[in-house]
């Protein structure tokens, strides 16, 4: 199979090369922009599996951004991650209110992000298996 | 206030007194007060609540108000306007009791010298702009600062970040094969790393301690479970010391009412203070027991081998960003913020935590927590206003994620949500929605308790499945639900049995049944 294609949209450009490094040893192919406008533009473009996405960014903000994607019909169906320095329920609620799949704290631990992506994958291993079903007795 | 006359309200209704009074006002410029007067209490509170009074003077024998009532009533009707208390000889101690409750000042009948008046009225209103104005810039440095602990905390994070993953990759030889010397000094870096981020968290936690924003969820939570996560959590910090780490519980020791998240913070705050104040070769032990002075409440005690703490400073360091001056401990790094978390932790959750020590002798930290008794949550269901012979109907609702992907923290969050919700579903006040039940597993279980006939019981969850559908949140996050209920036969209470005996038999009962529904889900 083909490598998976991630794109990882945050300002910090250390915070970039980082994560390109760690999902290239994993074998994901990665795609990059710097704020939410080209954040936007890059999904079109590339139209990656899965988008790894900050909140705070210029031109916008990642609550923008996912607000653009789920306008765009290919678009609104790749999964986000949001992995933010922003923290409180608060954020965390919005942003999956916004239709993220997960939300991780920075500094992110990459062992739980490299899980949370094979989990929004749909890759094997590692994976919570879903909790339950309803099973009422009525 | 130059020119603009002060605003003067007397409330007095001896005619003698009052005579007095506007006697001493006529000596003064005729623009400097305005005197407005009344009898009552009832007229001065809706004088009052129109505004415009700059300053009271009440008396405290009133026809419809007396004594230290007249206070609060009038600092009730106007909590800005400074009051002065008009007392008769004998009535110095009450007096002194209504600067108490909110008087600026107190004048004694037939002792006010000449010209004091005025000049009483005038200092308590300085007076009283003064402190209000204090208490305003305390205030907005409290926010001030608190957002600013917000903001830097958040502003560390990037960098942070960086710096890990970083390291990290290096690590895991990302970068190509390091050598061992290599390794460990990453590993050094790393270890530190995480001691910046453990900080970082601290004061963010703090300026939400001050906002009073923690989240705290009460529920049925294992102390063996808390116990055992700490231990296990904080095992390498302390085998890296040669401290021996232990826990032990002694006799039956269940469950406490406390959320089990913070519960784990708590212990692993005193644990990880605990290890580094402890010298090589120590020993730290977490011990649990019914606390002997209130058997209501379970007596935890974190106890250490290490260097101690000055006895008169055993409450001070409770205190926020307290620091033990001792040089000897100035590589026992930190913000001073662990046990000012701690305390408002355990105090938000019934609790009390205090510590003992001598120098050099080590230090035992102890906290309570109220012990957790479904008996107690389901008294009200078997109040003497119900009819205890009907059917006991055990409500499950079931809320699990379809995908897995929601993080503990958001399905929590969701899950509050959701309890809110069943709370409305309720059949009466005298149903019982029980806290989540540690037990229940991952999938949020939540339980409620009724006395309905079988009908009920349907109606009940028909109710709550309608509502849970519609419920827009729980849809966006993907969540499932599922709501079913069991009957217990009649139970009826025994001639010879107490009321207590018999709560504590259809508790156990209902227990039993709780236990077949979080068994059947495990299956």
């Amino acid at each position: 199979m083909a490598s998976r294609k991630i794109l990882i949209v945050d300002d910090n450009a250390d915070i970039r090369l980082g994560m390109h490094l760690r999902l290239k040893a994993n074998q994901y192919e990665t795609f990059f922009a710097a704020d939410a406008f080209s954040g936007v533009a890059e999904a079109r473009k590339q139209r990656p599996d899965l988008i790894i996405l900050d909140l705070g960014l210029p031109a916008g903000d990642g609550f923008t951004v996912m607000e653009r994607l789920r306008q765009i019909p290919f678009l609104a169906v790749i999964p986000v991650i949001v992995v933010s320095a922003r923290d409180g329920l608060g954020n965390q609620k919005r942003a999956y209110e916004a239709g993220a799949k997960a939300f991780l704290q920075k500094p992110v631990n990459d062992a739980e992000l490299l899980a949370v992506i094979r989990q929004a994958l749909g890759e094997p291993a590692g994976t919570n298996k879903p909790t339950l079903q309803g099973q009422g007795s009525v | 206030m130059k020119g603009k006359p002060l605003q003067v309200l007397l409330v007095e209704d001896n005619a003698g007194d009052v005579r007095l009074f506007r006697e001493m006002f006529s000596k003064e410029k005729h623009d400097a007060f305005q005197l407005t007067h009344l009898l009552r209490m009832s007229e001065a509170e809706t004088h009052l609540a129109k505004g415009g009074v700059d300053i009271v003077l009440l008396d405290l024998g009133l026809p419809d108000g007396h004594g230290l009532d007249t206070v609060r009533r009038a600092h009730a009707a106007a909590p800005d306007v400074p009051l002065i208390v008009l007392t008769g000889l004998d009535d110095e101690a009450l007096a002194a009791e209504a600067m108490n409750a909110g008087a600026q000042d107190y004048l004694i009948k037939g002792q006010i010298e000449n010209r004091a008046l005025p000049r009483a009225l005038r200092h308590a209103v300085e007076r009283h702009r003064m402190q209000t104005e204090t208490d305003l810039i305390r205030t907005n440095q409290m926010q001030f600062k608190d957002e600013f602990l917000s903001h830097v905390s958040h502003e560390l994070r990037s960098p942070l970040t960086a710096v890990r993953q970083f390291v990290t990759i290096l690590l895991d030889g990302l970068a190509g094969e390091l050598n061992v010397e290599q390794h460990q000094y990453l590993e050094i870096v790393l270890r530190n790393v995480k001691q910046l981020h453990s900080m970082i968290n601290d004061l963010f936690e703090v300026s939400g301690v001050q906002a009073g924003k923690l989240k705290i969820e009460l529920q049925c939570t294992s102390v063996s479970d808390a116990m055992g996560y700490t231990v296990n959590t904080l095992q390498g910090a302390a085998a890296a010391k040669g401290i021996v780490l232990s826990s032990d519980i002694a006799g039956k020791v269940t469950s406490v009412c406390a959320d089990p998240a913070r519960l784990r913070q708590i212990l692993i705050i005193l644990v990880d203070n605990a290890l580094k104040f402890t010298p090589q070769n120590g020993t730290v032990t977490i011990q649990a027991r019914i606390f002997e002075e209130d058997p209501d409440f379970l007596l935890l005690e974190v106890a250490d081998s290490g260097c101690g703490i000055d006895p008169e400073m055993t409450e001070r360091i409770f205190e926020r960003l307290f620091q033990a001056s001792d040089p000897d401990a100035a590589d026992h790094n930190g913000l001073g913020l662990g046990l000012y978390i701690c305390k408002d932790l355990v105090t938000r959750q019934n609790g009390k935590i205090w510590a003992k020590s001598e120098l050099g002798q080590g230090s035992i930290f102890s906290l309570t927590f109220p012990i957790f008794s479904l008996s107690k949550l389901l008294a009200p269901a078997f109040s003497e206003k119900r009819q205890t012979e009907c059917p006991i109907t055990l409500i499950s609702i079931e809320i699990g994620s379809q995908t897995g992907w929601l993080s503990n923290e958001v399905r929590a969050e969701q899950c509050r949500g959701i309890r809110d919700l069943l709370r409305g579903c309720l059949y009466s006040d005298l149903d019982v929605l029980l806290p989540k039940m540690d037990s229940a597993g991952p999938a949020e279980v939540s339980f409620i308790v009724a006395i309905t006939d079988g009908i009920g019981g349907a109606a009940i969850c028909k109710r709550i499945r309608k509502q849970l559908d519609s419920s827009e949140p729980l849809q966006q996050a993907g969540l499932t639900h599922s709501a079913s209920y069991r009957s217990l036969e009649a139970i009826k209470r025994n001639s010879t049995e107490s009321k207590e005996d018999f709560l504590e038999r259809v508790t156990s009962d209902i227990q039993g049944l709780m236990n077949e529904v979080i068994l059947s889900r495990h299956v």
